[in-house]
């Protein structure tokens, strides 16, 4: 997959992870794992760049004895998801027409 | 390997590295590991389930932005003396000039890396433009009655444009190395400024 698109994915993917609950690091790695795979290194330079834009919070607990970060959604990353849907509503549109020209010329 | 020998080995490579950058980066594979070890895994499998420590460097170095490395490692680790000072300031027609020319040999010889690849292309161009040339006046020549010179001229620029298809692929690919090339020096100059202090 084309890196700079995969790069926007992961960043609403990650947004998604957490849109119900907030949740932690290996979680995130964990329920996306099914639709896209990817390292802590990934997740980590997307946590840090969401989290300077705004998109999420980070808080700190303690869980077992020991400390466990958790992150939360905002408002802002609740309005990029639903801009992530509204953008690919209009690109399976193209995705549509791109396929009709294909059956039609074979 | 043990979970603390991975935080210490991960450690020594990032020295060098702005410190709050890296015990932020070390307590969130900490926790990673943990969270593994809870799920079942053992410290061992946990540990290696992260993945090769020396990737993981690579991959936070590339990640921190030259200019945040540089600053950290121009700080100085202590005060400057006084004597330290005037002597910086009164050798600085030495050394900064010696600095700037020698940044400048090297940025020349990039120069000369991309240059020599632009002319490839260059020379690419100019083939492919004899080759449609002398096909189409060649064409031209045949058909209006020089028969032997029109069909030189069409083989000749059936020559060049074979040359030409032939560079577009050695062009092609010295770009890309260049390209490549050019974010190994990147990593290169950051790797410079990392993981040099461990004596210290």
């Amino acid at each position: 997959m084309d890196v700079q698109l995969k790069r926007g994915l992961l960043d609403v993917c990650v947004l998604a992870a957490i849109k119900n609950e907030d949740s932690y690091g290996y979680k995130i790695i964990k329920d996306m794992k099914p639709y896209i795979e990817m390292s802590e290194s990934t997740l980590y330079t997307i946590l840090k760049r969401l989290e300077l834009s705004g998109m999420l919070t980070v808080r700190t607990s303690e869980y077992g004895g020991r400390l466990r970060k958790y992150y939360h959604i905002t408002n802002a990353g609740l309005g990029r998801i639903e801009d992530f849907k509204n953008e690919w509503r209009e690109i399976m549109s193209i995705y549509q027409f791109v396929c009709k020209e294909e059956t039609e010329n074979a | 390997m043990h979970k603390q020998e991975f935080i210490a080995n991960l450690r020594s490579r990032l020295s060098g590295l702005p410190s709050q950058e890296v015990e932020e980066r070390l307590a969130f594979y900490s926790e990673m590991i943990d969270d593994r070890i809870e799920e079942g895994l053992t410290e061992q499998e946990a540990v290696s389930d992260i993945g090769p420590i020396e990737e993981i460097a690579v991959q936070i170095i590339a990640d921190i932005p030259l200019a945040k490395i540089a600053k950290e490692r121009i700080k100085p680790k202590r005060e400057l003396k006084a004597w330290e000072i005037v002597l910086l300031v009164l050798g600085s027609p030495i050394w900064f000039s010696l600095a700037v020319a020698a940044f400048a040999v090297m940025l020349s010889l990039y120069a000369v890396l991309w240059s020599l690849i632009i002319s490839a292309w260059a020379a690419f161009a100019s083939l492919a433009a004899c080759g449609v040339c002398g096909m189409v006046v060649g064409s031209a020549f045949a058909l209006g009655g020089n028969g032997l010179t029109g069909i030189a001229m069409v083989g000749a620029g059936l020559v060049c444009t074979g040359f030409a298809i032939l560079l577009l692929f050695g062009c092609k690919v010295a770009t890309k190395g260049c390209v490549l090339l050019t974010k190994k020096i990147a990593l290169g100059i950051k790797s410079c400024f990392v993981g040099k202090e461990k004596a210290q």
